[in-house]
C-alpha cells in the first residue's frame, strides 16, 4: 500500500479530481502553490485553500434540545462576527493571539446543520458540513450522545470538534478522542459541588429518589449524583431510567409518592426537565410532607432556558449547577463583553449554551492563531494544556490528558416571582463554586485520546 | 429476442446511473457520504416495494434493519472488523426474525397487519433500549466500533460507495427477475384477491411468508450496510420513525414499481439533508406539505406523475 494518499484510502474518486486539477493548475503556474501547503500532510479538510475559512455549527434545531440550539446558534453567529471585525470576547482574552481580521488572515464564514437530537441524524449532518462544505473544524451540543458520537466522527475523519452543551462524564471519560475538545462542565462536578450545599440545605439525613434519562448523560450524572450525596450521609432509594422522548412522567412519578423518599432528585434536562418539574408540581411534591420533612426537588443541570420553560413557580426554591449565568457580566470584563454585545444582537441575555459555544468558537480560533497553522495536529498541541483567562470569571484550564476544561462554576437556585429583576432574572446564585474544588484526577475515569493524526 | 432486450437495456441503464452517482452528485448540491446513505436507502426501499406489492403494509420493517445494524456492529466489535461474517451474521439473523414475526403477523391483514408489524418493531426498539441496553450500549447506541475491512482494505469513503453499490445492483437485478417470474405473479395477485387464491387451492401463506422474508432480507442487507458506511449504530434504526420514513419514501416514490421507493429514498433524503439548509428548522414541514400534495394529487408517486407527463407528451405529439 503507498503511503502517499491522505487516510490511507488508495485512489479515490476525489483524488483522480484532485490530482488531474492540481496538475492542470501546476502545469500552468509552478509558483502556484505556497510553501507550507507542503510542509504538513493533507489531514481532515487541511489545508484550507482560498480567501475563507468555514467553520461547521452543528446544533438541534428540532426535538427536545431546540431551545439550547437556538441560542447557540446565535452564539456561534456571534463569535464568527467578533472574529471577522473584533469586539466580545476578542477583546478581553487573555492570552490572546486573534487579529480582529478573521482567522490566519482568512475570512470565516460558517454553515449550519440540524442534528435533531439525534445521533445518526448529528453524524449525517457533520458529514455534509466536513465532505461538501469542507469545514476545519464543526461544533455544537446539547445532548452527550451526539457530542460523543460526532466526537468519533472528527477522529476518524480528522476534523476537530469542539463540543458545545454536552454534560456527560463519558466525553472527557470513557469516550474521550483526540479531536474532541469540551469547555462545558461535567455530571462528577456537578455532584461535588452540589452534594455539599445539599447536606447544608436539607440535612443529612435524606432519601432521595431518582429519575434519570436513559442515555450516557443520565447514566452519569446520576452515579456521581449518587456518589456524591451517599458521602454526604444520603441514601438513595432508587432510580427509575425514563426514555429520552418521555413527555408525560406521571406513570413514574407515581412510585415516588408511595416510597419514602423526601427527596427527588431529576437528572433531566431541556425538555424533559420542562415536563418532568411540572408534572413533580402537579403531583403536588412542593407542599408534600414525608419523613416529617419538606419534600425537596433537585435538579442537578440547570440552565436559564429550562428555568424560563418550567416556569418560575415551578422552579422557586428548586436547587441545582450551571456553567455560567449571564448575570455575572458584572463579576469579569469577558462575561459583560460577551453579555453586552448579545444582548445588542438580539435583545435578551445569552444562556448557559450560548456561553459555551462562543468561547469554543473563540478558543479554537485562538490556538489556531497561535499555532500559525489550521493543521489540526499542531492546533490540538496549542489547545491542550492551555491556561486561558478572559472568557468568564476566573482562569480556565484545558487539561491535556481527557481535554476537559476546568473553570469556575455555580450552584443555583430558582428565584420566587417576588425576587425577580426582570423577565430574565430567573436564578439566583447561591455559591460560586471554585476550580480549584471541582478538579478530578486525570485517571477518575478511564479511557484512551487516541492518535494526532487520524487512522 | 436476443440479449439485447427491454430488461438488460433497464439493467445496464441503471447500473450506469449507480455507478457514475459519485461523478455527478456533486454538481446538484450533493456530497460524498451521502451518495453511499442513498444507495443503502434504496436497498431497504427496494426490499420494501416486494413486500408492498402483495398488498401487505408493514410498519415494523426498522426491526430487520435495525436488528441486522445491532449484528453487525456487535461482530465488528467483538469478533473481527472483516465484514464478510459480520454481514452474514447480520443478515442471517435478522431473517431469523422475520420468519418469527412473518408467521405470527402474516395471518391478519390490512390494519391488524400494520398494527401488528409496528408492535413488533416498538418491542425490539425498547428491548434494545432497556434490557439489552448492556450488549447495545442503550441510547447511546454502539459506539467505538473499528473501521470495517474487506480482505485487509479498509471500507472507507468510495470502497463502501462501490459495495454498496453493486449490492444495489445485484438486489435490483433480483426484484426485477421476483417481480416477473410465476412466483411474482403470484405475489401480486395476492393483492388482487387472496380468498380467490386460497380457493383454487394455493397455499397463500407460503406466498406471502416468502414475500415478507425476502424484504427483510433485503432490509437487513441495507442494515448491515449501514454499519460498514458508518461505523455506528443508532437506537433509531430500530425505532417505528425508521419504518415511517420508508413509507413515506415508497408513497412519494410510487409503490409496486420498484424504481419508485429508491427514487423516493434518494428524494427524501437530498431533501433532509442538502435542501433542509436553506430552510433550517422547518424543513420538516415543507416535506410533510410535499408528502400530502403527493398523497391527494398524486397517488402513484413520481414514478406516476412521469408517467402521466409522457402519456400527455405522447398525446401532443399525435394531435
Amino acid at each position: 500500500m503507498s503511503k502517499k494518499h491522505d487516510k490511507s484510502k488508495g485512489l479515490t474518486r476525489r483524488d483522480v479530481l484532485k490530482i488531474s486539477a492540481a496538475s492542470a493548475v501546476a502545469a500552468s503556474t509552478p509558483m502556484f502553490f505556497v510553501k507550507d501547503a507542503w510542509a504538513q500532510k493533507a489531514i481532515g479538510n487541511f489545508p484550507v485553500n482560498g480567501p475563507t475559512v468555514t467553520y461547521g455549527f452543528n446544533v438541534p434545531l428540532t426535538s427536545i434540545y431546540a431551545d439550547e440550539g437556538e441560542d447557540e446558534l446565535r452564539a456561534y453567529k456571534l463569535a464568527v462576527k467578533h472574529l471577522n471585525n473584533g469586539g466580545g470576547m476578542v477583546e478581553t482574552l487573555q492570552p490572546n493571539a486573534l487579529k480582529r481580521n478573521g482567522v490566519l488572515g482568512k475570512k470565516v464564514e460558517y454553515v449550519v446543520g440540524d442534528t435533531q437530537t439525534n445521533p445518526d441524524a448529528a453524524r449525517t449532518s457533520a458529514r455534509r458540513m466536513i465532505e461538501r462544505d469542507k469545514v476545519i473544524m464543526f461544533s455544537g451540543g446539547s445532548s452527550s450522545a451526539i457530542a460523543i458520537a460526532q466526537q468519533y466522527l472528527a477522529q476518524e475523519l480528522g476534523v476537530i470538534f469542539m463540543c458545545g452543551l454536552t454534560h456527560s462524564n463519558d466525553t472527557t471519560g470513557k469516550d474521550k478522542r483526540r479531536y474532541g475538545f469540551r469547555h462545558f462542565f461535567n455530571a462528577y462536578m456537578t455532584g461535588k459541588a452540589l452534594a455539599p450545599i445539599l447536606s447544608k440545605e436539607y440535612g443529612k439525613d435524606r432519601r432521595a429518589f431518582h429519575l434519570t434519562a436513559d442515555y450516557t448523560w443520565g447514566h452519569t450524572q446520576y452515579q456521581s449524583m449518587k456518589d456524591f450525596t451517599e458521602k454526604e450521609g444520603w441514601t438513595t432509594v432508587d432510580n427509575i431510567m425514563t426514555p429520552v422522548k418521555t413527555t408525560d412522567f406521571s406513570q413514574f412519578l407515581t412510585p415516588i409518592l408511595n416510597s419514602d423518599a423526601d427527596v427527588l432528585i431529576l437528572n433531566h434536562y431541556g425538555k424533559n426537565m420542562n415536563n418532568s418539574l411540572t408534572n413533580a408540581v402537579e403531583f403536588g411534591f412542593k407542599e408534600m410532607q414525608k419523613n416529617g420533612k419538606n419534600m425537596e426537588i433537585v435538579v442537578p443541570l440547570y440552565s436559564r432556558l429550562m428555568a424560563k420553560g418550567a416556569g418560575q413557580k415551578n422552579i422557586e426554591g428548586v436547587l441545582g449547577t450551571t456553567a455560567w449565568n449571564w448575570t455575572q457580566k458584572d463579576d469579569d470584563p469577558g462575561s459583560k463583553a460577551f453579555v453586552e454585545t448579545f444582548e445588542k444582537e438580539y435583545g435578551f441575555p445569552p444562556s448557559q449554551a450560548a456561553q459555551t459555544c462562543y468561547v469554543q468558537t473563540i478558543i479554537y480560533s485562538d490556538a489556531v492563531e497561535r499555532a500559525g497553522t489550521f493543521y489540526p495536529p499542531a492546533v490540538i498541541k496549542a489547545l491542550e494544556g492551555h491556561e486561558f483567562a478572559g472568557t468568564g470569571p476566573g482562569k480556565t484550564l484545558y487539561r491535556a490528558e481527557d481535554h476537559q476544561c476546568f473553570k469556575d462554576m455555580l450552584v443555583v437556585k430558582g428565584k420566587s416571582p417576588s425576587q425577580l429583576k426582570g423577565k430574565y432574572d430567573l436564578l439566583e446564585i447561591v455559591s460560586k463554586v471554585k476550580r480549584e474544588d471541582t478538579v478530578y484526577p486525570v485517571d477518575t475515569f478511564p479511557g484512551e485520546l487516541g492518535p494526532y493524526e487520524p487512522a | 429476442m436476443g440479449i439485447i432486450n427491454r430488461g438488460t437495456i433497464h439493467l445496464t441503464v441503471f447500473a450506469l446511473i449507480v455507478l457514475t452517482f459519485p461523478f455527478w452528485f456533486e454538481y446538484t448540491g450533493g456530497y460524498a457520504g451521502l451518495d453511499t446513505k442513498i444507495i443503502i436507502w434504496a436497498i431497504f426501499a427496494l426490499g420494501f416495494d416486494l413486500l408492498l406489492i402483495t398488498g401487505y403494509l408493514s410498519f415494523g420493517h426498522a426491526a430487520f434493519f435495525g436488528i441486522s445494524a445491532y449484528a453487525t456492529g456487535l461482530m465488528l466489535l467483538h469478533y473481527s472488523s472483516n465484514i464478510i461474517e459480520a454481514m452474514i451474521v447480520g443478515v442471517v439473523v435478522s431473517t431469523i426474525a422475520a420468519v418469527i414475526i412473518g408467521f405470527l403477523t402474516l395471518r391478519r391483514t390490512g390494519i391488524y397487519f400494520s398494527v401488528l408489524t409496528l408492535a413488533f418493531g416498538e418491542m425490539f426498539h425498547t428491548a434494545a433500549v432497556s434490557i439489552f441496553s448492556g450488549l447495545t450500549g442503550g441510547e447511546n447506541g454502539l459506539t467505538g466500533l473499528p473501521t470495517p475491512t474487506l480482505f485487509g482494505e479498509k471500507m472507507q469513503g468510495s470502497n463502501v460507495f462501490y459495495l454498496c453499490a453493486i449490492f444495489l445492483i445485484i438486489g435490483f437485478y433480483l426484484a426485477r427477475r421476483i417481480t416477473r417470474s410465476p412466483f411474482g405473479l403470484m405475489l401480486k395477485s395476492l393483492k388482487s384477491n387472496q380468498t380467490r387464491l386460497e380457493y383454487i387451492g394455493i397455499n397463500v401463506q407460503f406466498y406471502k411468508n416468502s414475500a415478507f422474508v425476502l424484504s427483510s432480507i433485503y432490509a437487513a442487507v441495507a442494515g448491515s450496510l449501514m454499519v460498514i458506511y458508518e461505523p455506528y449504530v443508532a437506537t433509531e434504526f430500530l425505532e417505528w420513525k425508521t419504518s415511517g420514513t420508508l413509507v413515506i419514501m415508497s408513497v412519494m416514490g410510487g409503490v409496486g414499481t420498484l424504481f419508485g421507493p429508491m427514487i423516493g429514498a434518494a428524494f427524501m433524503l437530498y431533501f433532509e439533508n442538502v435542501a433542509s439548509v436553506f430552510l433550517e428548522e422547518q424543513w420538516l414541514l415543507a416535506l410533510g406539505i410535499m408528502f400530502m400534495a403527493i398523497v391527494v394529487y398524486l397517488p402513484g408517486g413520481f414514478v406516476d406523475g412521469y408517467k402521466r407527463m409522457m402519456r400527455h407528451w405522447v398525446k401532443k405529439n399525435q394531435a
